[in-house]
């Protein structure tokens, strides 16, 4: 799975808006996610094979994000 | 800076010494990849690992992805220091133009903000000029985001 963990500088609207646009998420799961990096230090954005994860992961480390793949428990 | 929405344009209006702001940062964070140091903590934010608790896995991932990203980051930069008007201006703006601004301006903000070692706890110091870009980009990030969220 692909890990979203909370950093200082992200900007909160801009966190959900890459949610958004890299995953097609509506805004309000976004919003969700994105709260959750932000109060709880980190989300799960997406899971899956983990050749996907590296790209989801690479994607996000494109937007500037804090991204990392974690195998699946 | 003004920022307004037009149906399906962005329009962000700049005055001269937003420009010349702009694109003196973009000129040094072209410079700083070129570099390429890999021990500048601002490079290491921007490459971060890609396993949290697997070293070896991060050096994989690492060699598959890096030359792809710099390649992208690079590549949006020139495009977006070759939208800079010289002098005041408007730029107007798609949104798959707006959104490669938001990747811009956020890798510049994460590059001023391990210069200036933001943290949630500590206050920058209002009276340093770095500080005061920082919070511009801010701004002018969060007005971009809102735009395209509309």
């Amino acid at each position: 799975m692909t890990v979203v963990w909370n950093d200082p500088v992200n900007l909160m609207s801009y966190v959900t808006h890459v949610f958004m646009k890299v995953f097609g998420y509506p805004k309000d799961k976004a919003t969700k996610l994105m709260l959750d990096v932000h109060h709880k230090g980190r989300a799960v954005v997406s899971s899956g094979p983990r050749e996907r994860m590296e790209g989801d992961t690479a994607t996000l480390h494109g937007y500037g994000l804090w991204a990392t793949i974690q195998h699946d428990q | 800076m003004k920022v307004r929405r037009r149906a399906e344009l962005i329009r962000v209006q700049l005055a001269d010494s937003e420009s010349y702001l702009l694109a003196g940062l973009i000129d040094d964070f072209t410079a700083m990849l070129e570099q390429a140091d890999a021990t500048d903590p601002a490079m290491q934010r921007l490459y971060p690992d890609g396993y949290s608790d697997d070293d070896e896995a991060s050096a994989e991932f690492r060699q598959l992805v890096s030359d792809d990203l710099t390649a992208v980051r690079t590549g949006r930069l020139r495009t977006c220091r070759a939208e800079l008007p010289d002098g005041s201006g408007t730029i107007s703006l798609d949104e798959e133009a707006a959104d490669r601004w938001l990747q811009v301006l956020n890798d510049l903000r994460l590059t001023l903000g391990v210069r200036l070692g933001v943290s949630e706890e500590v206050e920058l110091d209002s009276a340093d000029p770095v500080a005061n870009i920082y919070h511009w980009l801010s701004a002018v990030q969060d007005l971009l985001v809102s735009q395209l969220m509309v």
